[in-house]
């Protein structure tokens, strides 16, 4: 049985997972992962940095919204910003991308504080639609800075290089995107146990408690918009160095739908559901596309005229029915799954 | 909330006990606070010495909780002056209070809901918590150590409060008399030099009701903790008090040694007072 470990030292209490399976699976999964070029094509590899992206914007966004509490809808805005910032370094500055990319984090980190300072007396509605109008700002700032951005033109990504390898195509990319997720999970859950990831909690919990505990709402609050869009930016530039191109079309509203629908997917605050949720969503128009192509004739372009509008109902339908039959997420389904084999065939 | 009338135990006795000359650990003096026109405080001062357990009591709405969250800065005073350890701390934000190792429990719970009891504890830890934000992001070493150190504490009290069944159950799910419990050892775990009780008991019957009683004379013993206790039961405030202030329409009615106090006339006739409104209110309504 998995359940009712006897914990015998303060050592395992604090340790990230105390199971050997557990870090078994975690192993074999790492082998999995950078063996992978060797063992899918390039098509696939672009899905899964897709998807890898998509799981660094959705493990950020679960800190701010999952953890805190504090409903952001300017997921878009944040990811246009890291791709920007990305893209005008490498390309216009021709700075290299062991520093555009950090860069491209702390630019999204510096213009999050501006939103966040207004934002620190609202919430859920409110909040959200302060967001939303903050993401508008931002296309439109985009489209008009025109010296910066190349306005509509949009902007080209080029010459990202690391240790002498394009890393904006193939397996060098594909090592880069994996450096990045690894590097962004490990840091969520490394903060989720620490005093910043328990306040950020508390917080979502119970504001007037966590002030009696100490916690200095303005700051957290602050703190987590600003850790968030960091990695939102980082999330943002990966995508630039892989599109190659950005422009505003990019970035718009439905990004910021689909990484809600990630977190809420895979259950809203847990780092673990983040991950899930992004890697499903991320599979999902795949799997709709081909799940398309096997119910109409070969030659309909059904699939591709409407794929916008279908990604768009997906979302929709995920965030009504989880949250209102499953709010706790995929992981709370594998937690529940778990606790009943565990215990199986005794109903305790 | 059903306040216990109180027990006229004879007559007071005749030297009147004096308080033991200690160090002042909270003195507010002249507090006034108003919401919209109803006048909760009037001018208000009081004073809690160091090691003492003072009881706070009065009627329903006669200014108690409303005091406590002037004290712990929740509501800012609008007029007088409140200074813990001899320092100023009138219009202190919550969190600077709670960092001046003040703690408080609430009446109505104010637990974590979407954590675990364990959880909910540790984050009184909060106000010793101090790894950078860079130190967290990676988890070196002596993030690690400090972790284990708080995990210590927490164990300890949980000890303490006889909460190791429960450790690791989502706190929504346990009764009430535990609910509050874990409440009481997140404040404790904080290891506060003043600890503020509103309504520790409420809701309990007579046996967890006593074992709460021997938790907070307890932590006294062994912590050297100042306590200022809300409370309705007036045995335990007789019991557990060594100094007892009465409120009754947001000013002081009396204030003495427990037994005196709660017997002084002015007590007795503003709970008579609230029994006799009562009494009308069902006449009413029947
Ligand atoms: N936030 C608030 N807004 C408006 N009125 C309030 C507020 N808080 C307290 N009051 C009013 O102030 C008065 C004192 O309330 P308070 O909660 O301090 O009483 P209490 O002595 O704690 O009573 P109880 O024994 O019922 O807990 C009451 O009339 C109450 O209605
Ligand atoms: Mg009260």
């Amino acid at each position: 049985m998995r359940t009712g470990h006897l914990k015998t030292s303060p050592g395992q209490l604090v340790a990230l997972s105390d199971s050997p399976a557990v870090w078994a699976w975690v192993g074999a999964l790492a082998v999995g992962l950078i063996l992978l070029p060797y063992l899918v094509g390039n098509y696939m590899l672009t899905l899964v940095v897709s998807a890898m992206a998509a799981v660094i914007g959705a493990v950020a966004l679960n800190m701010l919204t999952g953890q805190t509490g504090l409903i952001s809808l300017g997921q878009s805005g944040f990811l246009a910003v890291g791709a920007y910032a990305n893209a005008i370094l490498l390309s216009d500055y021709g700075l290299p991308v062991w520093l555009t990319l950090p860069a491209a984090g702390l630019t999204a980190t510096g213009i999050s504080l501006i939103v966040g300072v207004p934002s620190l007396r609202l919430k859920g509605l409110y909040l959200a639609i302060t967001t939303l109008a903050f993401s508008f700002i931002i296309s439109h700032i985009i489209l008009y800075s025109e010296g910066l951005t190349h306005g509509p033109n949009g902007i080209f990504v080029k010459g990202a290089r690391l240790f002498g390898y394009d890393v904006q195509r193939g397996w060098p990319l594909y090592y880069l995107a994996l450096a990045l997720t690894a590097g962004t999970i490990l840091a969520a859950l490394n903060l989720t146990r620490t005093r910043i990831g328990r306040a950020w909690i508390a917080i979502r919990d119970h504001d007037i408690a966590a002030r009696a505990m100490g916690i200095d709402l303005v700051r957290y609050k602050l703190l987590a918009f600003a850790v968030s869009s960091f990695f939102v930016g980082i999330a943002g530039a990966l995508m630039s160095l892989q599109l190659r191109f950005v422009n505003v079309d990019v970035f718009g509203l439905i990004l910021s739908i689909e990484a809600l629908a990630m977190i809420i997917l895979g259950g809203m605050g847990s780092v673990a559901g983040a991950v899930l949720g992004a890697i499903f969503l991320s599979f999902l128009p795949e799997v709709l596309r081909i799940g398309f192509s096997l119910v109409t004739d070969p030659n309909s372009t059904f699939y591709t005229n409407y794929v916008y509008e279908i990604r768009g109902i997906a979302y929709g339908l995920v965030i009504v029915v989880f949250l209102r039959f499953k709010p706790d997420g995929l992981v709370g389904m594998w937690r529940d799954a778990k606790k009943y084999w565990s215990n199986w065939p005794l109903a305790y | 909330m059903i306040a216990t009338p109180p027990v006229a135990s004879g007559p007071a006795p005749s030297a009147i006990a004096s308080r033991p000359d200690r160090p002042v650990v909270l003195s507010c003096q002249g507090i006034e606070r108003s919401f919209g026109g109803l006048r909760a405080l009037k001018g208000v001062s009081l004073e809690v010495r160091e090691g003492e357990i003072l009881g706070l009591v009065g009627p329903n709405g006669s200014g108690k909780t409303t005091m406590v969250n002037v004290v712990t800065g929740f509501y800012p005073p609008q007029g007088g002056r409140i200074t813990l350890y001899g320092d100023d701390v009138t219009g202190l934000a919550p969190h600077r209070v709670a960092q001046r190792r003040v703690a408080r429990t609430f009446q109505n719970l104010a637990l974590f809901k979407g954590m675990s009891v364990l959880d909910n504890i540790l984050i009184g830890r909060h106000v010793h918590m101090r790894p950078s934000a860079l130190g967290a992001l990676f988890y070196w070493w002596w993030a690690e150590r400090e972790e284990l150190a708080h995990r210590r504490v927490v164990e300890d009290v949980i000890e303490f409060m006889q909460l190791q069944d429960i450790r690791d159950e989502p706190v929504e799910v346990i009764p009430l008399g535990l609910q509050k419990r874990v409440e009481l050892a997140r404040a404790l775990v904080s290891e506060p030099r003043f600890l503020i009780l509103d309504e520790p008991m409420a809701g309990m019957n007579q046996e967890e009701k006593e074992y709460i009683a021997r938790f907070i004379l307890d932590a006294r013993e062994a912590r050297g903790v100042t306590i200022l206790i809300i409370e309705h039961h007036m045995d335990v405030v007789t019991a557990i008090c060594d100094h007892v202030v009465v409120l009754s329409y947001g000013e002081i009615i009396a204030e003495g040694p427990p037994a005196e106090a709660i017997a002084h006339p002015s007590v007795v006739s503003a709970y008579l007072g609230e029994r006799a409104a009562k009494r009308q209110r069902g006449g009413a309504a029947a």
